[in-house]
């Protein structure tokens, strides 16, 4: 169990959260999104990709963050489909043999999935994402 | 019975929490904010290995208004730097609350389950009155504070 586990540290107007790495497929540059009224605000739009095409989420805009949608790109395998989502930034790809502290209790909805756990990066928290949660 | 209590002002009135499990004084520091958490939560912590859930329970309490809402990272900076972070620990649930400062700890006659009468605040969070010499102390009911709705 002791064996390192890598992690997409991702930043949002300043701050850290994480992704288990085994979930990313691609990193881009933001291009070629199309508008798709039919999707909820949260959403950029959609992309094609391989063949197919797939939501773009504008992680922003899930949190309720305020800024301008992200220009970095990560296409993300979920149990519920593949996703695009809008960061500022890929900050880094931690290596590290820690496990992730549990998400603690009477934070946040119960009905909201969107944290799987805490990491710890130097003097900082790191908040993982649960890539199910994500998508509503 | 008597139990040991520990002491602390919020918004200029005394308030105390039971000691069942550890604590920890710490001085405020800034918290890991969390995206769509609930508005009385200032954010997690990272404190000798454990990560902390920080509660702002004056706000719980209806002492004071919540921040806008959103993202607002520089709400925390504005906090009052001389207010000091308990860690508790009940029923092996680890948390921290923002207090204004701490007064002391001591032992208290536990309060009796009567229905108290808190002016200006949300009194369901309040279990009861305890008193240390004439001061009247209310004891937080943190079964209820932290459980959300």
């Amino acid at each position: 169990m002791d064996e390192a586990t890598r992690f997409l540290i991702l930043s949002l107007e300043g701050e850290s959260y994480a992704l288990p790495i085994t979930r990313l497929l691609e990193i881009m540059a933001s291009h070629d999104i199309q508008k798709d009224k039919t999707l909820t605000e949260i959403f950029e739009g959609k992309l094609e990709f391989r063949g197919k095409w797939i939501p773009v989420l504008n992680l922003k805009k899930v949190f309720k963050i305020q800024g301008k949608p992200g220009t970095a790109l990560l296409i993300v395998r979920s149990d519920k489909g593949t996703m695009g989502l809008l960061v500022d930034a890929v900050t880094e790809i931690l290596d590290t043999a820690q496990k992730p502290a549990p998400f603690p209790k009477g934070v946040i909805n119960p009905s909201y999935r969107y944290y799987s756990g805490v990491l710890r990066q130097k003097d900082n928290l790191v908040l993982l994402l649960n890539e199910e949660g994500l998508l509503p | 019975m008597t139990s040991s209590y520990l002491l602390f002002l919020l918004s200029e009135r005394i308030f105390g929490v039971k000691l069942l499990g550890a604590i920890e004084i710490l001085p405020w520091r800034r918290s890991r904010h969390v995206p769509l958490s609930y508005s009385y939560v200032e954010g997690l912590i990272d404190y000798r290995g454990t990560v902390y859930p920080i509660f702002n329970i004056g706000q719980r309490l209806g002492l004071s208004r919540p921040g806008p809402i959103g993202f607002t990272p520089e709400a925390s900076d504005q906090a009052d730097k001389k207010q000091s972070i308990i860690l508790l620990e009940e029923k092996q649930v680890t948390f921290g609350i923002i207090v204004d400062s701490v007064v002391k700890m001591t032992k208290l006659e536990d309060p009796s389950l009567s229905p108290v009468k808190a002016q200006g605040l949300d009194a369901k969070y309040i279990r009861g009155m305890a008193y240390d010499d004439e001061q009247e102390i209310m004891i937080l009911d943190f079964e209820r504070l932290l459980h959300a709705g």
